[in-house]
């Protein structure tokens, strides 16, 4: 199983697209991380009187929740992680390659297995390179801005864990994904088509969906307001985290019975 | 000695279509075994079944006796080059070897070794796409032989190539023969893989139709010796010819092969009827004419590149010698 992780890694840094994936997911999170630093500034003093609330305290972000906010802003690139799953399984289809992978495992599961455990891998490097990125670049700013690298530093072991936790799972949702649907146009296309437009129109439409849909669970298990997550409808983290675990694990079961079962001609 | 590979009562169905039907073959070691049939007459439906990559329908296909999936370390044992296609355009060549190196538990000179034995060690940080078609297959072979397997399966590997990547696959293949390994390689044209084998399974709609040597082929081939006529008069050739009980059968707007003929018996024959000959030549049964004749194409197709209504009486079953 090692071996073929590590032929599924060298296979995933050989070709462009994972390495766009992960460019793409680190400009989304810069802009994000610009977007927070503009919008969550300051602390708002609770209303004296009937006048409105008000800001004080310094334009950068400094609670701890928004501190959170910013060292977790990546968390909303998840989306790539299981991008990149997906390609994981779908480039082997689109360019026959899955040949060769059966060849050299001629049973399946073991090769849909180490894919899985690769993206998961990928996915979580992912994530702590995006965190890494958005401390040493937030912090910076925070620094520059009259804020506290160190304040944030302090807030990034809060929220870490679930965001690599989110990201590992996202990339093993994916591969299940791309086993389902080896057509890597049409996985792409039903992903996105998924996690930009229909997720968003199921919640809307149906009450209490929120926290059953995988960007929901995702939102809960990385729990960036720390417990805070049924105020927005959510699971606690480890609900949350079971939840994605299980979409995964459907997802993929799934995807390897279609594999495991499909003629290669 | 045990064979190499043994396919027993092999069939795979595609829905209506019989791509393999009933077909038992074996494939002996240290020998190249031509794989024979027309385009759609299930060679690589076979051969992807041999390799685990199709599911059968029914039967089983071995080596050794011991299935595919089941081989321990499948690579070192059997190698395959399957399509001319099968690679990611944008991965250099020596990391397509290495991803599957470490796939298959390989130490990393087997990469270098492959590239060296083909001649792409110069290229081999090229991506793939860049490759000429002839340095593809040469990457697949590369591939193939990189667990050092005992069997080798190539599918249609002269498809494309150019008469010197031909000449070099020959060499290569009978090379992995004289290592002992033992070779099976389909295609479409016996004349391309002639020179090459030693036994030869010919196919035909899924079906099995001949196996046997290659030197009892050619045998079987040289014994029919004939004469080809071209002439303005066919249907009088053939009123006179069927005057000695002997047939002409038509291959060409004015053409004939009289089957058993010799030029001795047929001169004097011709003059004294004084039939107008334009060309008067000697037919050898050539061993892709036993392949065709094998492989149910029908006679009619043997002058299908000057098709014609016939002039002559229907030409029948010609005499044997
Ligand atoms: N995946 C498939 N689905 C349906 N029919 C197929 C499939 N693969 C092959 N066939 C059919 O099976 C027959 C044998 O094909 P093939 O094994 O490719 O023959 P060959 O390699 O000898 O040209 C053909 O009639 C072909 O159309
Ligand atoms: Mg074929």
């Amino acid at each position: 199983m090692t071996a073929l992780v590590r032929a599924e890694w060298l296979k995933l840094r050989t070709t462009a697209a994972p390495w766009v994936l992960a460019g793409l997911a680190a400009v989304v999170t810069a802009l994000l991380v610009v977007v927070i630093f503009r919008t969550q500034g300051g602390t708002v003093a609770p209303s004296s009187g009937n006048g409105p609330p008000t800001f004080v305290g310094s334009g950068v972000p400094q609670t701890a929740q928004q501190l959170r906010n910013l060292a977790a802003s990546c968390y909303e690139c998840d989306l790539f992680a299981l991008l990149i799953g997906v390609v994981c399984v779908t480039a082997d289809f689109r360019h026959k390659t899955v040949t060769a992978a059966f060849l050299a495992s001629p049973r399946r599961w073991r090769l849909i297995g180490a894919k899985l455990l690769t993206a998961a891998l990928v996915g979580a490097a992912l994530a702590v390179a995006l965190l890494a990125g958005t401390l040493l670049g937030g912090g910076l700013a925070l620094d520059a801005e009259g804020g506290s690298f160190a304040a944030l530093a302090r807030q990034v072991p809060a929220v870490a864990p679930g965001v690599v936790l989110v990201f590992a799972l996202f990339a093993v949702l994916g591969v299940g994904v791309g086993s389902l649907l080896t057509n890597q146009v049409a996985a792409i296309i039903v992903s996105l088509g998924w996690f930009l437009v229909l997720e968003g129109i199921l919640i809307a439409l149906v009450h209490g969906a929120a926290r059953w849909v995988p960007s929901g669970a995702a939102e809960a298990a990385a729990d960036v307001t720390r417990g805070q997550g049924h105020l927005y409808g959510l699971f606690t983290w480890w609900q949350g985290a079971l939840l994605l675990l299980l979409y995964g694990a459907v997802f993929a079961a799934a995807g390897s019975a279609v594999v495991a079962r499909r003629d290669v001609t | 000695m045990n064979p190499a590979i043994e396919v027993r009562s092999l069939a795979k169905h595609f829905g209506h279509v019989r791509a393999v039907d009933d077909l038992s073959f074996d494939v002996a070691e240290g020998r190249v075994t031509g794989f024979l049939g027309p385009n759609g007459s299930g060679k690589t439906t076979t051969l992807r079944m041999l390799l685990g990559l199709v599911a059968p329908s029914s039967g089983s296909a071995t080596f050794g006796g011991v299935p595919y999936r089941d081989l321990d370390r499948p690579l070192c044992h059997v190698g395959a080059v399957l399509e001319a296609t099968s690679f990611h355009p944008t991965r250099r060549a020596a990391d397509h070897l290495r991803s599957v190196a470490i796939a298959a538990r390989l130490p990393a000179s087997r990469v270098r070794a492959v590239l060296e034995l083909v001649g792409l060690s110069d290229v081999a940080r090229r991506r793939v796409g860049t490759f000429s078609l002839g340095m593809r297959q040469r990457l697949e072979l590369a591939t193939a032989v990189l667990g050092d397997p005992r069997v080798l399966i190539l599918d249609e590997p002269a498809n494309g190539l150019d008469p010197q990547g031909i000449q070099w696959l020959r060499t290569f293949i009978r090379y992995q023969a004289s290592l002992g390994r033992a070779i099976l390689v389909s295609s479409h044209l016996l004349s391309e893989m002639e020179e090459t084998v030693d036994d030869v399974v010919i196919v035909s709609e899924g079906r099995l139709v001949l196996q046997t040597t290659l030197a009892d082929l050619a045998s079987t081939a040289g014994g029919a010796p004939g004469m080809r006529v071209r002439t303005p008069e066919l249907a009088r050739l053939s009123a006179v010819l069927a005057g000695y009980g002997v047939a002409a059968r038509q291959v060409g707007v004015d053409e004939v092969v009289v089957d058993g003929a010799t030029p001795e018996w047929l001169g004097p024959v011709l003059a004294q009827a004084q039939i107008v000959v334009y060309e008067l030549t000697r037919q050898q049964n050539r061993l892709e004419e036993v392949f065709l004749g094998l492989t149910h194409v029908p006679p009619s197709v043997h002058g299908a590149t000057s098709p014609s209504p016939s002039p002559s009486p229907s030409p029948s079953p010609g005499l044997t010698s």
